[in-house]
């Protein structure tokens, strides 16, 4: 009996030895209890006006646009388990984990211009100079 | 041969009726203002991107004036080359609104699309 427990204990210690990228992953969750994002109060103000049915407002970052990392806004209706939530209750701005990692300590902002009105982040302090635009951005190291 | 005026037989700029929409809905609440100015500024990671101006009045002869639906846009002298057939249209969504310029001279543009060279 005790040889079969054995047996059983061994390959999960194995692979957690073998598995150093999950630890990673988890060791890093751990740590973005307290990382967090600001929202603005415009931003805030227009999801008021937009998120009525329960929808959030999803931020995404993902690899892509010319300085190697960009943000992506959504609407979502759907909480995952690594969801991180900011905001209010009728204006809830949602982001994962692995996400918040490249913008911890940012503001999601609403800004309205003549030309262009939209979501955007700024004041990004893990950012580097990015695209004029404020879409993209690259990674401080 | 005598130097014959030159008449356009092309709009320099079209509007789609969402942008004559818009831009009628900006004016509406501001009365010294007759339009809109399009103007081309070298900015962002591709060379050129657009800017968009309320105009009280023609502020240089050399500007075109377009008439269109009611509404008037000008374009700046400096940006009149690279606008050349544009189609303005104003796209709205829950997420953003904004002016796309749908530009035949360009021959790329940044990713998100504020940017454009040619």
């Amino acid at each position: 009996m005790a040889y079969i427990l054995s047996q059983f204990t061994k390959p999960r210690s194995l692979m957690r030895a073998a598995n150093p990228i999950r630890h990673l992953a988890t060791a890093s969750s751990k740590s973005a209890e307290n990382q967090q994002i600001q929202v603005s109060e415009s931003c805030l103000k227009r999801l008021r006006e937009i998120c009525t049915d329960g929808s959030f407002l999803r931020v995404t970052v993902e690899g892509g646009g010319c300085s190697g990392f960009q943000y992506k806004f959504d609407l979502d209706s759907k909480l995952n388990d690594d969801d991180r939530q900011f905001g209010e209750d009728k204006a809830k701005v949602v982001i994962d984990t692995i996400s918040l990692d490249y913008c911890n300590g940012a503001t999601v902002d609403y800004h309205s211009e003549l030309i262009r009105a939209g979501f955007r982040m700024i004041a990004n302090p893990l950012a580097e100079q990015g695209c004029s635009c404020g879409s993209s951005f690259s990674i401080k190291l | 041969v005598k130097g014959r005026k030159l008449i356009p037989t092309r709009a320099a700029l079209t509007l789609t009726p969402a942008a004559v929409q818009r831009i009628k809905s900006l004016l509406q609440d501001k009365p010294d203002f007759v339009g809109l100015k399009v103007g081309v500024r070298q900015r962002g990671c591709n060379g050129l991107s657009y800017t968009l101006d309320y105009a009280s009045h023609k502020a240089d002869k050399l500007d075109e004036e377009v008439v269109q639906d009611g509404v008037k846009v000008f374009i700046d002298k400096k940006a009149q080359l690279s606008l050349l057939g544009t189609e303005m249209d104003y796209v709205e969504s829950k997420l953003s609104s904004e002016f796309v310029f749908n530009n035949p001279n360009i021959k790329g543009t940044c990713g998100c699309g504020e940017s454009f060279n040619m």
